[in-house]
C-alpha cells in the first residue's frame, strides 16, 4: 500500500498546459511525462486500436468510393449510427484524454477511471459492428427457425409409414401433334376405367416474354374407383415421365362419389417436347387413389437412423479399444516416475510427452478430415481420427496414473518375498485399476459423442446421415437422427457414470 | 542372529544416510533404534531385507550374508523378515482378505497366486493370523475402509503370514495415537516373547523406548551416537537424549501425538 501511495506523490515533469498539448498531439504523451506511465501507454494504446479498427471499417463500408471524403461519406451514409457513434467517440475520448493529463499533473487529483468505461464501450460497440450482430433479425426471422425446428423437436410422423394399394387408370391423349386421336380405352368388368375429352390437344407453353398460354381444356372422368376417396391426376408425356399437373396452382385432384364416379376439368399442362421427339406425341392421363393398408411400418430415415446410431456406437468402441491397446504402451514411456533413470530414458520421456500433447492439440475433426483423404469415406475413417485422438489422449491420462501410484504397498509386498510379477499383480495393478477403468469409460464417453459429428465430414457414422439430412431439407428424418444421438449421449451418460462410480 | 558389519548408504544425489553402521542382534532381542527424522533409521531398515541395496558393508543373519544374496535368495530371505510401516502399506482397494494372504507370496507358486489360487490352508492361516490381532470380523471389508489401528493390525497379520524370524517396525506407530501406539507395540512385544521372534523397531518417544526395549542404538547424521540395553536406558538422561536429537530436542512425552513424517 505505502508504494502506491509513494508513486502518487511522485512529481509531475511537466505543468499541465504541456501535458494537455501534448496529449492533444499525441494521446498519453502528456500522461508518460506526468509520469503515469502505464495510464499514458494504455490510453495510447486504446485510442490507436480504436482508430486504427475504425479506420478499417470505414473503409470497408465505403468500398468502392475513390478519395477520402467519398468514403467517409459512403460509408456514413450505409451505417450512419456506427460511424456517426465512432467519430464522435474518437472526438470525445481524445478530448477526455487531453483534460485527464492536465489533471494528472497534479499529483493530488490523479484518480478517475471512468474513461476506461467508455473505452471498454467503444470496443464493444466496434465489435458489435464487426461481428455483424443484428437483434432485428432475431425477431424477424424467427418464425422461420420455427419450422424445422418444430419438425426437429417432434420428427415422429415421419418415422412410421404404411404400405400402399394403388387403384389406378389411363387414358391416352395425343398432344402437339397431327394424327388421329388415341382410341377411347376399352371398359373392362370390376377394373377402374378412365376417358378424357377432348383426346386431343396442345400443352400450356410460353411465348417469347415467358407469358404461359394456356392448353387444351379437357374433362376427365372415372368410373368403378373407390367411391368417396380423393383420387390424384398424374400426367405421363411421351417418354413415360409422370408428374402431377397443376390447375390454378393446386395439384389435380378430385373426391370420388359414392359410386365411385368423379368428373374433373383441367387444362393440359406445360411440358417441354424434347427437340428429338419425332411423329405422334401420345401423352398419358392417370387417375391414381393411394391407400394405406396395413399396420404401421418403421420408416426408411427411422430404419436408416437406427442402423447408423449402431454403427456411430461401435466407432465409438473400436476407436476406444485400438486407443487402449496403443495407449498402454505408450503411457508407460510418458510416466516420469518409471522415465526419470538415465538421460536417454528422459530424452524419451519428453519426446513422448511432447509428440501426445501435439495430437491432442488437433481436434479429432481435423484428424478425421485427414483420415478420409487416407483411407477414403467411411466409418473406417472416422475409426482411424477417434483412435489417433484416443491414444494421445489416454496416454496422458493413463501416465499420469502411474505417476500418481503409491509406492509404499510396492515396497510391502515386495518385502515379504514376492516377485516382481507378485509386486505388479498384488501392488500395481490393483492402483491402477481405478484410473484406468474411470479414464477409459470417460473416453468411450467422449469417442461416442464425437463419433455422431465426425460423419459431417465424411467419417462415417450417423453424423454422415444428420448432415445429408440437413441438407436436403428433410428436417424430420434429420429429427429422428438429432433425437437418436440425443438418447444415445444420455444413456451412455448415464451408463458411464455409473460404471466409474462402481470402480472409483 | 543378525550382524550388520560397517553398513554405508550412499544414495545417488550424495545424501550419506548412512555412516559405517555396525550392531548385532541377538535371537529375541527388541532393538529399538532412535534418532532424528532423517538419521537414517528407515534406510537402515530397508538395507536389512534389501528393499535399499547398501553401498557398503555386510549384512549376515544366521550366517548367510545377504548384502550378496542372488535375487531367489534374496525372496527366500525376505520372507523370513516380516515388515511392517508407518504408513501401513496395504493394498486400500484389496479386502483385509488378500492384503493379509499377500504375505504368503513367497512362499507359492507365482502364477498361481496371480490367479489368487492359494494352498488349501493359507485361508485358515490368515484368519488364525486375524484372529492375533483381534480382527477377524474386519476380513471381508477393503482395506481403505479400516481405521488407522486396524490397518497396522493388518499389517503385523500380513508380516505375522510369512511366518518370521524376524520383524522390521519403521515407525510402527507414528501415524497412531499414542493409545494404540501400546495395542499395537504391544502385539509386536508379545511376539518378541512368545514366539521369540527379534524385533528392529524404530521409535520416537523416549517413554515408549524405556517401556519396550530391551537394546537401543542412536543413529544421528547415519552413525551411531548411542548403544544401551534395558538398564542404560532407564537411567537415560535428557543430556543424552539431547546428544542424539541434536540440540534443541526436548524431551516429549508420549502422550503428545508425533505428526513427524520421516
Amino acid at each position: 500500500m505505502s508504494q502506491i501511495i509513494k508513486q502518487e506523490k511522485k512529481r509531475s515533469f511537466v505543468t499541465a498546459p504541456t501535458a494537455a498539448v501534448l496529449s492533444l498531439i499525441l494521446p498519453g504523451l502528456g500522461q508518460i511525462l506526468a509520469r503515469r506511465v502505464q495510464r499514458g501507454l494504455l490510453m495510447f494504446g486504446a485510442m490507436a486500436s480504436i482508430i486504427g479498427l475504425l479506420v478499417w471499417r470505414i473503409t470497408l463500408l465505403g468500398r468502392l468510393a475513390d478519395g477520402f471524403w467519398p468514403t467517409l461519406f459512403k460509408s456514413l451514409d450505409r451505417a450512419p449510427m456506427f460511424v456517426g457513434f465512432g467519430l464522435l467517440a474518437i472526438a470525445g475520448l481524445w478530448l477526455w484524454i487531453v483534460i485527464d493529463a492536465a489533471k494528472q499533473t497534479n499529483p493530488n487529483k490523479q484518480f478517475g477511471n471512468s474513461i476506461f468505461v467508455l473505452i471498454l464501450v467503444v470496443f464493444f460497440t466496434i465489435g458489435w459492428q464487426i461481428s455483424e450482430i443484428d437483434l432485428v433479425k432475431l425477431s424477424s426471422d424467427a418464425n422461420e427457425a420455427w419450422v424445422p425446428l418444430s419438425k426437429i423437436l417432434w420428427p415422429w410422423e415421419a418415422a412410421v409409414t404404411h404400405d400402399t394399394d394403388t387403384v389406378e387408370a389411363g387414358a391416352k391423349v395425343l398432344v402437339d401433334s397431327e394424327g388421329a386421336a388415341p382410341p377411347v380405352p376399352e371398359k373392362s368388368e370390376g377394373e377402374p376405367y378412365l376417358r378424357v375429352s377432348p383426346r386431343k390437344g396442345e400443352l400450356s407453353r410460353l411465348d417469347e416474354d415467358n407469358q404461359a398460354i394456356p392448353g387444351t381444356k379437357i374433362t376427365v372422368y372415372g368410373e368403378n374407383f373407390e367411391p368417396n376417396t380423393r383420387t390424384q391426376i398424374w400426367w405421363s408425356d411421351s417418354i413415360g415421365n409422370e408428374f402431377r399437373p397443376r390447375y390454378q396452382g393446386e395439384y389435380v385432384s378430385v373426391m370420388t362419389n359414392s359410386e365411385g364416379s368423379f368428373e374433373k376439368e383441367m387444362i393440359m399442362p406445360y411440358r417441354l417436347i424434347p427437340p428429338s421427339a419425332q411423329g405422334q406425341q401420345i401423352h398419358q392421363v392417370m387417375a391414381r387413389q393411394v391407400s394405406q393398408v396395413g399396420p404401421p411400418l418403421p420408416s426408411q430415415p427411422l430404419i436408416l437412423t437406427i442402423e447408423l446410431i449402431i454403427e456411430t456406437i461401435f466407432m465409438g468402441m473400436m476407436a476406444t479399444i485400438f486407443g487402449i491397446i496403443f495407449s498402454v504402451p505408450i503411457s508407460f514411456l510418458a510416466a516420469r516416475n518409471l522415465m526419470s533413470t538415465s538421460w536417454i530414458t528422459l530424452t524419451i520421456y519428453y519426446l513422448t510427452r511432447t509428440v501426445l500433447n501435439i495430437v491432442r492439440a488437433i481436434e479429432p475433426l481435423i484428424w478425421a478430415l485427414i483420415a478420409v483423404v487416407w483411407v477414403g469415406l467411411g466409418p473406417f475413417a472416422g475409426i482411424v481420427a477417434l483412435t489417433i485422438h484416443s491414444i494421445a489422449a489416454l496416454g496422458k491420462l493413463y501416465s499420469e496414473a502411474i505417476e500418481g501410484i503409491n509406492p509404499g504397498p510396492i515396497e510391502a509386498i515386495q518385502a515379504t518375498g514376492a516377485n516382481k510379477l507378485q509386486t505388479i499383480m498384488y501392488a500395481v495393478v490393483p492402483q491402477m485399476i481405478p484410473p484406468f477403468v474411470s479414464f477409459t469409460i470417460y473416453r468411450w464417453d467422449i469417442n461416442v459423442r464425437m463419433s455422431t459429428v465426425i460423419g459431417m465430414v465424411g467419417g462415417g457414422g450417423i453424423g454422415f446421415l444428420l448432415v445429408q439430412y440437413i441438407r436436403l431439407l428433410e428436417y424430420k428424418s434429420a429429427g429422428i437422427a438429432v433425437w437418436f444421438i440425443a438418447l444415445t449421449v444420455a444413456i451412455l451418460d448415464y451408463v458411464s457414470a455409473e460404471i466409474r462410480q462402481k470402480f472409483v | 542372529m543378525l550382524e550388520i558389519k560397517n553398513l554405508t548408504k550412499i544414495y545417488p544425489d550424495g545424501t550419506l544416510a548412512l555412516d559405517d553402521v555396525s550392531f548385532t542382534v541377538e535371537d529375541g532381542e527388541f532393538l529399538v533404534v532412535i534418532g532424528l527424522s532423517g538419521s537414517g533409521k528407515s534406510t537402515l531398515l530397508r538395507c536389512i531385507n534389501r528393499l535399499i541395496d547398501p553401498t557398503k558393508g555386510q549384512i549376515i543373519m544366521d550366517g548367510q550374508d545377504i548384502t550378496a544374496a542372488e535375487p531367489s535368495e534374496l525372496r527366500r530371505i525376505r520372507r523370513k523378515i516380516g515388515m511392517i510401516f508407518q504408513h501401513f502399506n496395504l493394498v486400500d482397494r484389496s479386502s483385509v482378505m488378500t492384503n493379509v494372504l499377500s504375505g504368503k507370496l513367497g512362499y507359492i507358486n507365482p502364477w498361481a497366486s496371480i490367479l489368487h489360487k492359494y494352498p488349501p490352508g493359507a485361508k485358515k492361516e490368515a484368519m488364525a493370523a486375524l484372529e492375533k490381532v483381534g480382527i477377524t470380523d474386519q476380513a471381508a471389508k477393503r482395506a481403505d475402509e479400516l481405521s488407522g489401528g486396524q490397518r497396522q493390525r493388518v499389517g503385523i497379520a500380513r508380516a505375522l503370514m510369512q511366518n518370521p524370524s524376524m520383524m522390521l517396525a519403521d515407525e510402527p506407530v507414528a501415524s497412531l495415537d499414542p493409545v494404540l501406539a501400546h495395542t499395537i507395540l504391544g502385539y509386536l512385544e508379545q511376539l518378541n516373547h512368545e514366539s521369540h521372534i527379534s524385533v528392529i523397531c524404530s521409535l520416537h518417544y523416549l517413554d515408549l523406548v524405556q517401556r519396550y526395549a530391551s537394546k537401543v542404538i542412536g543413529l544421528r547424521d547415519g552413525q551411531v551416537v548411542y548403544r544401551g540395553d534395558r538398564e542404560d536406558i532407564r537411567k537415560m538422561t535428557d543430556e543424552q537424549f539431547k546428544e542424539i536429537y541434536g540440540e534443541e530436542a526436548i524431551r516429549v512425552n508420549a502422550g503428545e501425538f508425533d505428526k513427524g513424517e520421516e
